[in-house]
């Protein structure tokens, strides 16, 4: 058998070819190269990295094979774009021909039907699994959010997880100022929704009473002076999503009955209407107030509170999260790091035990603000405890350490009871790490431990 | 001062549907298109950065061929013949599925078997999805600083870092 047979093989199945010299230039080639080439004409003497490009970069292997060392090499479904826009797939194949003037053989083999069939195979099981994976980073994941391993944490938790299971649920979120009720009210809404479904946050307290009832329920033209054009309130706005009322205990009373109403209906009048308008939302509100006692003062509506009093998540302050306090600061540093570019990765010992020892008045809004700081003045890879500011943050938040809030109750109580649970409760929180424990009390651990032996807890 | 072009092969390498095909489009194209489509094999694009200076003073303009390589699989992974002559790598997990990040010291050791030599940056795509506390970015950037691995977020949508990220590597080549 001679060359032309082997010629008259290859063309008549399609495959392109070329031999080549020692400097790439292609010396001889059949017409179908040109199907697969980047030109389609004067590839005579034309440099193969030129016309495939896939080819760039592999001159250890035109050595090798220049050299005998190699006979032969090969890359697989390689994609290129025709003038008509269609993909078409190839395989190409280096060969040593052992001839000093042609030292290369180059083969094309049109892969393109066979790419088509395992495109389409990958495309089905590929968009499951993408699918998958987008609704879980939206919903199952989304508890991973809250950062921490203790248990007032565990319990937050796995209340949020299941109360994202009941999408139209009313919630009310008490907490402190800067325990995270926001993010809180965003992670049941992701846990609950779809990931178009919107999430309406308003600040009752930001907004004077009269703005606040028509940005709630929204107005019709001519409802008032200013009233030009009709306004969707943001009721309607979150409709098939959430409704977030931060600070709801700022809210007065007349709009309070007037939020009852919706809550008892989920049906609403606008500003200036005469019909009512329906919507499916969830409700969360939100307070750092105790409106048990707001009740008592006839500062907010009974009915109202027990409407929204149904599922209470209590969040709970910084400081009774013991060494969560450090995992909290570790994930500010990572995301905080790479927002500014800075090498910055953890806190040194000194540090930490700042933190741990601090009161966090302002709870992880005042940790992140700390952390963001340090991080800023920061110059090695751990903040140290002189990068923490913690005092002057101190001073700019309010005071709510547990001592300015008791009070002897009128009729007084056992000294020795207060001291036992004080103790109990020390333990529970280092999970049984009496240094831990006696670190949390400002006592020394001998000290400590001869309080346990009193009180027979050891 | 004019600049020395030089060109280089860079791979994209990361499990099926992080954005790979999509931080291609973005940065060569300036295109994104929110379908789906999965890639066989390898496509070759190329574009020409910018002129950088590089550590020594001197002025490299990269002629980058982005080889734009089909995703890791659980069975499967590339062959090893894509990653032959690569001068770096373009490393992409998705942020939206913490298995593109579980899978990445799989991946960099596959492709540091071929290209010991190869410059690397690590981006951590669709990062208009998450917020800035997800749990995956904290991981990712864990993961780089741990690795001593330049790291990005990256939208591939939005366009946001996508240009940074192959400069990033750019800057890398060019030293």
């Amino acid at each position: 058998m001679d060359a032309t047979f082997f010629k008259k093989l290859l063309d008549q199945n399609s495959f392109g070819y070329a031999f080549l010299n020692q400097d790439l230039r292609i010396r001889t080639h059949n017409r179908h190269l040109a199907r697969f080439s980047m030109r389609d004409r004067n590839l005579e003497m034309a440099l193969l990295t030129d016309l495939f490009p896939e080819t760039v970069g592999l001159d250890q292997i035109f050595e090798e094979i220049f050299e005998q060392k190699r006979f032969s090499f090969e890359l697989t479904h390689m994609n290129r774009e025709s003038d008509e826009g269609q993909t078409i797939y190839f395989n190409f194949f280096l060969y040593g021909t052992g001839n000093k003037d042609i030292p290369y053989f180059f083969l094309v083999e049109d892969k393109t039907r066979e790419a088509e069939l395992a495109q389409e195979l990958s495309q089905r099981s590929n968009e499951i699994r993408l699918l998958e994976g987008l609704l879980s980073a939206r919903s199952g994941n989304v508890s991973a959010r809250i950062w921490g391993q203790s248990l007032p944490i565990e319990n937050l938790r796995a209340q949020i997880e299941k109360m994202g299971r009941i999408p139209t649920a009313t919630i009310l979120l008490q907490g402190e100022s800067g325990t995270g009720k926001s993010m809180a009210a965003r992670v049941l809404h992701e846990s609950s929704h779809s990931s178009d479904a919107p999430f309406i946050e308003i600040n009752c307290a930001a907004i004077p009473e009269t703005l606040l009832e028509s940005e709630l329920f929204g107005y019709n033209k001519g409802a008032f002076t200013n009233a030009v054009t009709d306004k969707k309130g943001l009721l309607e706005e979150a409709d098939g999503g959430t409704l977030f009322l931060d600070e709801i205990g700022e809210m007065s009373l007349p709009l309070q009955a007037k939020l009852l109403s919706f809550l008892e209906t989920r049906k609403f009048r606008s500003l200036g209407s005469t019909s009512e308008k329906e919507v499916k939302i969830r409700l969360i509100a939100a307070t750092n107030q105790d409106l048990g006692a707001m009740v008592k003062e006839r500062r907010f509506r009974e009915d109202l509170f027990y409407r929204l009093n149904v599922v209470r998540i209590q969040l709970p302050p910084l400081r009774d999260l013991g060494d969560d306090i450090l995992i909290i600061a570790q994930n500010f540093i990572l995301t905080l790091a790479a927002e500014f570019k800075k090498p910055v990765n953890s806190l040194d010992k000194p540090a930490a035990n700042k933190l741990l020892n601090h009161n966090w008045p302002g709870n992880i809004r005042e940790l992140r603000n700390a952390i963001e700081r340090a991080l800023i003045f920061c110059e090695g890879q751990k903040i140290g405890a002189d990068d923490l500011h913690l005092g002057s943050l101190q001073r700019d938040e309010p005071s709510s350490s547990p001592l300015d809030r008791f009070k002897l109750p009128k009729d007084g109580l056992a000294f020795a009871a207060i001291e036992k649970k004080l103790l109990e409760d020390a333990l529970k929180m280092s999970n049984g790490n009496q240094s831990r424990a006696a670190q949390l009390l400002q006592l020394s651990r001998d000290t400590f431990r001869y309080r346990l032996e009193k009180h027979d807890l050891i | 001062m004019t600049a020395t072009r030089i060109q280089k092969k860079i791979c994209m390498l990361g499990i099926f549907g992080v954005g790979k095909t999509s931080m291609v489009r973005r940065f060569v194209f300036e295109k994104f298109d929110d379908s789906y489509l999965s890639t066989i094999g390898v496509k070759v694009n190329q574009k020409i950065l910018p002129p950088q200076e590089n550590s020594e003073h001197k002025m490299i303009q990269h002629n980058l061929l982005i080889w734009d390589i089909e995703g890791f699989d659980d069975k499967t992974k590339p062959l090893n013949n894509y990653f032959i002559g690569s001068a770096g790598a373009l490393v992409v997990a998705d942020l939206t599925r913490m298995e593109s990040i579980t899978s990445l010291p799989t991946i960099f050791e596959t492709f540091q078997a071929v290209a010991p030599e190869a410059k690397l940056v690590l981006v951590g795509n669709k990062m208009d999805l998450v917020d800035k506390e997800a749990p995956t970015l904290v991981e990712l950037t864990q993961f780089a600083a741990e690795g001593d691995i330049a790291f990005l977020p990256t939208s591939a949508k939005t366009g946001e870092n996508v240009e940074a990220a192959f400069q990033k590597l750019g800057l890398l080549l060019a030293d």
